[in-house]
């Protein structure tokens, strides 16, 4: 299982490298902006902060962009919400359904492991990907705020970090069982759901109507703002996310084993 | 008296609607070069794909090595070398890196034998999977299937894309292994393949098995298995 592991990861340095440097420095750059942007802030936050929904969407109502924490929540918050969970459903959702497509399925199954054991090292090479994506970012961030030399709060910081982390491990258990369904490439499908949980998200918060049921989307329990108004633990979101991440793999795991491999 | 490598009984693997095998029941016992005959799409390939866990059977028993397909998966599969009729591999690997890789999957140091079987067979190593041709990816998946030296070869349609002097070092090698104590059940079309190498063999058809009484039928005959299908 060790080799299949240490294979997936090989495979997949590529996408990492591409995805944490692109989200993390694009961070670094928005993060570095600020001090530029600082004069002008505070005409822009007042802006920002009357604009009705849209302001209650991005958190502009609660938070003041003028601040570091604020701007971080606002601009980096939503960068690294949408990039993070859009590589996480790059990486999952053909994570197993590639070995089909790419007709390697017959040379890998026929050497001597379960699917069960493929099908651990596979979802662990995920889960690792998402851990070193996630420490790349947080590095980037951090340099910005000490490069910058502005206050922040880094207890918060990490709480939206790690809520951020739980986020991308529902959105990849989810892209990991549709996965596991056919033997087709799908990555349209990852992409598409990474950006419909987000949709889903900023709908939710605009619109009155479904703000009850913004707990079922992963984006529900990592909003920025919230964490950094330090807003009620949203503790429905996170047990949905829970158990979707358990229920998702799973699936995967009763499906996969069950069914017929093709050629 | 020989044990039976390769026990099946009453076979059947249909997909939805769509038929597989029908009652496929054949052995093959240690020592022995089955041949494995019949048309395309006639289930020689659901038969191997069921062998190997591929698929989920739907009613039948299939016994290797006196272990059984399912439960012992795992342990059967150790001791198969299989090479399937398309060899793909992972295009950025290099051929050396493939090999390797299949020998560290079965946690065996199988250097040697696998330099052995590369030089024989004329493998260049150090090549991207995907610079090769598919007479050079064949090779490559000869060298997987043989360099742990298994009990049980499976090769489905194997000399397709090997030139005629690889076809013979392959079916040279084939002998030399079963000449040590293996056994290989080889699917193919080609029936002079057949006619020489193979001590045993079935013919497929429309999804059922019918046994030869012996591997050295002649041309007519052999065709008049396809004639009668599309009849």
């Amino acid at each position: 299982m060790r080799s299949v592991l240490k294979r997936e990861l090989l495979l997949n340095l590529k996408n990492l490298l591409i995805w944490s440097l692109s989200v993390g420095a694009l961070g670094l750059v928005c993060i570095l902006l600020y001090k530029s942007m600082e004069g002008e802030m505070k005409d822009m936050a007042d802006a920002f902060s009357n604009m009705g929904a849209f302001s209650e969407a991005f958190g502009m109502s609660t938070l003041s962009i003028a601040t570091l924490k604020g701007y971080f929540a606002t601009e980096i918050g939503a960068v690294h919400g949408l990039g993070s969970c859009m590589f996480a459903a790059i990486i999952a959702i053909n994570i197993i359904s590639k070995e089909e497509d790419a007709h390697t399925g017959e040379f890998l199954f026929s050497l001597p492991l379960s699917r069960n054991r493929i099908l651990t090292a596979k979802s662990l090479c995920v889960a690792i990907m998402l851990v070193l994506f996630t420490i790349v970012c947080t590095l980037f961030y951090l340099l910005g705020f000490s490069i910058l030399g502005e206050e922040m709060p880094l207890d918060l910081f990490f709480t939206f970090m790690a809520r951020q982390f739980l986020m991308n491990l529902e959105v990849a258990g989810i892209c990991l069982a549709l996965s596991s369904l056919t033997g087709k490439n799908r990555m349209g499908l990852g992409l598409g759901m990474a950006l419909l949980f987000y949709a889903y998200d900023v709908m939710g918060r605009v619109i009155p109507d479904l703000k009850k049921y913004l707990f079922i989307g992963p984006f529900s329990y990592a909003n920025a703002s919230e964490i950094f108004t330090n807003a009620q633990f949203p503790l429905s979101g996170i047990l949905v996310a829970g158990a979707a991440l358990v229920c998702c793999i799973a699936f995967a795991f009763w499906y996969y084993g069950k069914r017929d491999l093709a050629s | 008296m020989k044990e039976n490598v390769i026990e099946i009984s009453h076979l059947t693997k249909s997909y939805g609607k769509s038929r597989g095998v029908i009652d496929v029941s054949f052995n093959v016992k240690e020592g022995d070069i089955f041949g494995f005959l019949g048309p395309n799409g006639a289930g020689k390939s659901t038969t191997i794909r069921s062998m190997l866990g591929f698929l989920k059977i739907n009613s039948g028993n299939i016994k290797i090595l006196g272990m059984d397909s399912v439960k012992d998966h795992e342990k059967i599969l150790k001791n198969i070398g299989y090479m399937p009729s398309e060899a793909w591999f992972y295009d950025s690997m290099k051929v050396s890196d493939v090999i390797k890789y299949a020998a560290d999957v079965r946690g065996l140091d199988c250097s040697k034998e696998a330099a052995k079987l590369c030089e024989r067979l004329k493998v260049d190593t150090h090549k991207k999977i995907k610079q090769l041709s598919l007479g050079n990816r064949k090779k490559v998946s000869i060298v997987c299937a043989m360099q742990h030296r298994p009990r049980l070869f499976i090769f489905d349609e194997p000399t397709g894309g090997l030139d005629p002097l690889m076809q013979k070092k392959f079916f040279e090698l084939i002998n030399e292994y079963v000449a040590q104590g293996a056994t290989c059940l080889l699917s193919t079309h080609v029936l002079s393949e057949v006619d020489k190498y193979c001590k045993n063999a079935a013919i497929m058809r429309e999804g059922r098995l019918t046994m030869l009484g012996t591997p050295h039928i002649d041309d007519e005959t052999f065709l008049s298995f396809y004639e009668e299908e599309e009849g």
